[in-house]
């Protein structure tokens, strides 16, 4: 831990947060089998808080022949060691790969429970994390408190080749993709049909956007997947299906934030009088659509608001 | 649980406030602030004067998302379009900010209602406006921003990039009818400046001071704005503006403390 972390962490301390019992700081993490060899472990479809340390994510693990491949850590150190454990308790096979979906904190801060060398992902990926996990750790510590015990940013050592690959009789394909973070990895095993697609996909809860490349690109890629013949969707927030409801939610959801920043750029808007807009009714089961309709209008509306206006001086 | 009975405080507060304030003609006494921030009566002082008469009004509303996803540009909105007296002055700052004035506007020919400028935060901190009406009194409105905070101290994206240069003082801009059936005109333009706080290393500050805002065709003044370091980087601008030969165009015009004057024309 560096110093930085250190002093958040007093300072979250004196402040007095958290349990405080020996069995503080458990996630109660639930294997649940998914489909033959594919475990999921389901998060709570909130934003970050205290009183779930960060577990908001879908993670997952398949069993192989000869080991076990992991996808994604979750939001922590003792995620990752919980997770781990966890695992354990299912098979004793050695874990052989860990993939890591995207740089995103809620994803990737248990990488210090596996070996960092097996710990795979995109070259995007493992940029993006060396540039801003630093910076996302110490929001997670000002925000979760002792839950970030000891946790640091680990980089992934193997970089993501995109395509097919057998791993342990294992028939995968890699895809390489961008919307939602700016290089996405989504995993799909093709011996059980479980797409696991991370934050490319959020069902019943708001999608975040602070580093997709835009929405257009984003829609475009959920068209890709879709298209995909698979059985089980494993989102990286919201409930695991085996239909396409996350595709037409996501699609609607975004077509609209779209549309919404568009409108209200051309009609003059402030960011601050879009963020209070109506959201229509459909999007109601959508959990925290209007937190990050305000972070979205941050991470997107200057865009929109730019096209909407004429250059007057050229300046230089 | 903590947290419902801190807002319940926060609410009698506000009513005991309020109920203080409707029951006393304005006097140089100070009423108390709903959010106990610790500098409410310094900065009063500060940007309005010792012997201002203060009073809180829920006519002068603040539009800023509760929390500040990027601390160098929260959005901020002034909308009084629901202030009962002719509007003087303007003057907005972030109480805990290092430099926590963020703008002064004075309307001169031409009545502004609304008026948006994002700003930065250093750390969670109440945002006030005050408005200056025509008897001199003062009123306030006030929200409060959680932030994980830094805006000041972080440095500039411009200055990051190598070809700031290429796009130092560039503007852009656009007339629209204003929000919520207003008439009058909406200004809204963004201005490329890197508008460094002076408090990043040991970058010096740089930024956009004064702004003015003239009719093209008579050089009539119809609003000027004084800008401080709360100023974020590339300030966007937003003015609903009233005026009489609304045909005639808009002068607009910059100056920083590097001697820089950025002209630019809207309109006709
Ligand atoms: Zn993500």
């Amino acid at each position: 831990m560096n110093m930085r972390h250190l002093l958040l962490l007093l300072g979250s301390l004196l402040l007095g947060s958290g349990p405080g019992m020996a069995d503080a700081y458990r996630y109660h993490l639930e294997p649940l089998e998914i489909a033959e060899g594919v475990w999921v472990f389901e998060g709570v479809t909130e934003d970050f808080s205290r009183a779930n340390g960060g577990n908001i994510v879908n993670t997952a693990f398949l069993i192989t022949e000869e080991g076990v491949i992991v996808f994604d850590t979750g939001p922590s150190r003792r995620y990752g060691e919980q997770m781990r454990e966890a695992i354990e308790t299912v098979t004793a096979l050695p874990i052989t790969h860990v993939f890591l979906s995207h740089h995103h904190p809620d994803h990737v801060f248990g990488n210090q429970a596996f070996d960092a060398e097996i710990l795979h992902a995109l070259e995007g990926t493992i940029r993006l994390l060396a540039e801003q996990g630093d910076d996302f750790a110490d929001n997670l510590y000002r925000t979760l408190g002792d839950w970030m015990r000891g946790t640091e940013v680990v980089l992934p050592t193997q970089v993501v080749t995109p395509g097919r690959v057998t791993i342990g009789g294992r028939a995968i394909e890699l895809l390489a993709m961008s919307g939602h973070s700016g290089a996405d990895l989504v995993l799909f095993d093709h011996s059980s049909g479980v797409l696991l697609a991370a934050d490319m996909v959020f069902y019943q809860r708001a999608p975040t956007t602070p580093h997709s490349p835009g929405i257009d690109v984003w829609r475009e890629e959920l068209r890709e997947l879709e298209a995909l013949d698979f059985r089980y969707l494993v989102p990286g927030h919201g409930p695991v299906v085996s239909d396409r409801a996350p595709f037409a939610q996501m699609q609607d959801y975004l077509a609209w934030l779209d549309d919404t920043l568009r409108s209200s750029a051309a009609a003059g808007m402030t960011a601050s009088e879009v963020m209070v807009l109506p959201i229509p009714p459909r999007f109601d089961e959508i959990a925290v659509a209007r937190h990050e309709l305000m972070r979205s209008v941050v991470h997107l509306y200057g865009a929109y608001e730019l096209e909407a206006m004429a250059l007057i001086s050229e300046g230089g | 649980m903590a947290i419902r009975m801190h807002a319940a405080l926060r609410r009698c507060t506000w009513l005991l406030a309020l109920g203080w304030l409707t029951s006393l003609p304005a006097t140089a006494a100070l009423p108390e602030d709903p959010f106990r921030s610790p500098m409410w009566e310094y900065n009063l002082a500060r940007y309005l004067g010792a012997d201002a008469a203060v009073r809180h009004s829920d006519t002068v509303v603040i539009k800023t998302p509760p929390f500040a996803e990027d601390a160098t540009q929260v959005p901020l909105t002034v909308d009084l379009s629901a202030f009962p007296h002719e509007i003087k002055e303007v003057i907005t700052w972030v109480d805990l900010n290092p430099v926590p004035h963020l703008f002064t506007l004075r309307p001169e020919a031409a009545e502004i209602r609304t008026v948006a400028l994002n700003f930065r935060i250093q750390q969670a901190s109440t945002v006030r406006a005050a408005v200056r009406d025509e008897q001199g009194g003062w009123h306030v409105g006030s929200v409060h921003v959680e932030a994980a905070g830094g805006g000041c101290t972080a440095p500039s994206a411009t200055a990051s990039n190598p070809d700031w240069a290429d796009s130092f003082g560039q503007v852009r801009g656009a007339l629209f009818s204003p929000v919520g059936g207003v008439t009058g005109t909406r200004l809204k333009v963004q201005v490329m400046h890197p508008m460094d706080s002076g408090m990043v290393g040991n970058i010096p500050r740089f930024n956009i001071e004064t702004l003015e805002l003239r009719q093209t065709a008579n050089q009539q003044r119809l609003a000027s704005m004084a800008l401080s370091e709360s100023a974020s980087e590339n300030p966007l601008f937003v003015f609903d503006l009233e005026h009489d030969a609304q045909q005639s165009g808009i002068l607009l015009l910059l100056r920083d403390n590097g001697g820089n004057l950025i002209e630019s024309r809207m309109g006709i």
